[in-house]
């Protein structure tokens, strides 16, 4: 099956990245967003399994996002957050809103396989 | 011009930093049991002149802890801790310190030396450097003081790249400006280190 992505960073660097560790079963449908605003838009009009998702961006920042999906009850997508904030109050708050897990930055090819195979996507 | 970053530059100096940033506030947020509210960085090119004269410019006087690092392969550059007075304040507060167990001037120095090497020592680690550091020294708020610290820095400059990070601890109502200036001899090598980066991709 294949898993439609979504990676939103407002750093090319960064989407680089996270698209360079994604295994090759995901890779092929991926879309991309530069902010949180943009983000939604693409949710609005594009089924996607799985969102990579920063925090610190400009327009709207990733717990604005999660907070939006929340309110709205308006995606089935699994959320994974990769921040550099990595305050453990941080981290706490982006899974209560909702996302499965929490990735440092910047993101490590087995860190992210792995939490891929913990919530059954690989 | 020489010294600017074109838009992969920049971008790959910002996500660099952003890494940095956030270790650093976690340590401040560990340090000050609280949180810490992060922004997205700022960069840009500054001269010397311009730059002495907006550190010194706004109304509210300010506390300004400064400390030089530098490393291999030509990085070096100054790191200053900006701090509003009334909130130089909090700090024996913020640090659970009884007024009399250190002076103003040494808990601002404390808290400016974790922030800065945490940072910095995360940069270096990102781009395989390793940074030494001077002894951080607390300036005076007076325009002519600090101008004449900022023209004497180690480092002669003209140009520099001015990083500005700030740090908001939300509990309390306190912030400060971490700002790194790179010197534009430094600029050139930051920039080959970044290409480096960004060929790797």
């Amino acid at each position: 099956m294949v898993s439609s992505v979504l990676i939103c960073d407002d750093s090319n660097m960064a989407r680089k990245q996270v698209i360079r560790s994604l295994p090759e079963e995901l890779s092929t449908d991926v879309t991309l967003a530069t902010n949180g605003l943009e983000a939604l838009e693409v949710l609005k009009n594009k089924h996607i399994d799985i969102m990579f998702l920063d925090l610190t961006m400009p327009e709207l920042d990733g717990v604005g996002v999660l907070q939006n999906l929340k309110e709205n009850n308006s995606t089935s997508c699994a959320i994974f957050v990769i921040s550099a904030d990595v305050q453990p109050e941080m981290q706490s708050k982006v899974l209560e809103l909702g996302a499965r897990a929490f990735m440092r930055k910047p993101v490590q090819v087995d860190v992210l396989v792995k939490n891929l195979q913990e919530h059954g996507f690989l | 011009m020489p010294f600017s970053l074109d838009e992969d530059q920049l971008d790959c100096l910002q996500e660099l930093i952003n890494v940095a940033m956030g270790q650093a506030s976690d340590q401040l947020a560990r340090y000050l049991d609280t949180f810490v509210f992060l922004k997205v960085p700022n960069i840009e090119l500054v001269n010397a002149q311009e730059f002495s004269k907006s550190l010194t410019s706004n109304n509210q006087s300010t506390a300004v802890v400064s400390q030089g690092f530098f490393g291999y392969e030509g990085i070096r550059g100054e790191a200053l801790l900006v701090y509003q007075h009334k909130d130089s304040n909090h700090i024996a507060d913020l640090l659970g310190y009884d007024p009399d167990e250190l002076s103003d001037e040494e808990q601002l120095i404390d808290i400016s030396s974790i922030l800065t090497t945490t940072f910095l020592n995360v940069f270096a680690s990102q781009i395989e450097n390793q940074l030494s550091y001077n002894a951080p020294k607390l300036l005076t708020s007076e325009q002519d003081s600090m101008s004449e610290y900022l023209d004497h820095l180690s480092f002669s400059w003209d140009i520099a790249l001015k990083v500005n990070i700030t740090y908001q601890v939300t509990d309390y109502s306190f912030n400060c400006d971490m700002i790194l200036l790179i010197p534009e001899s430094a600029i050139i090598d930051i920039k080959t280190v970044i290409d480096r980066i960004l060929e790797a991709l």
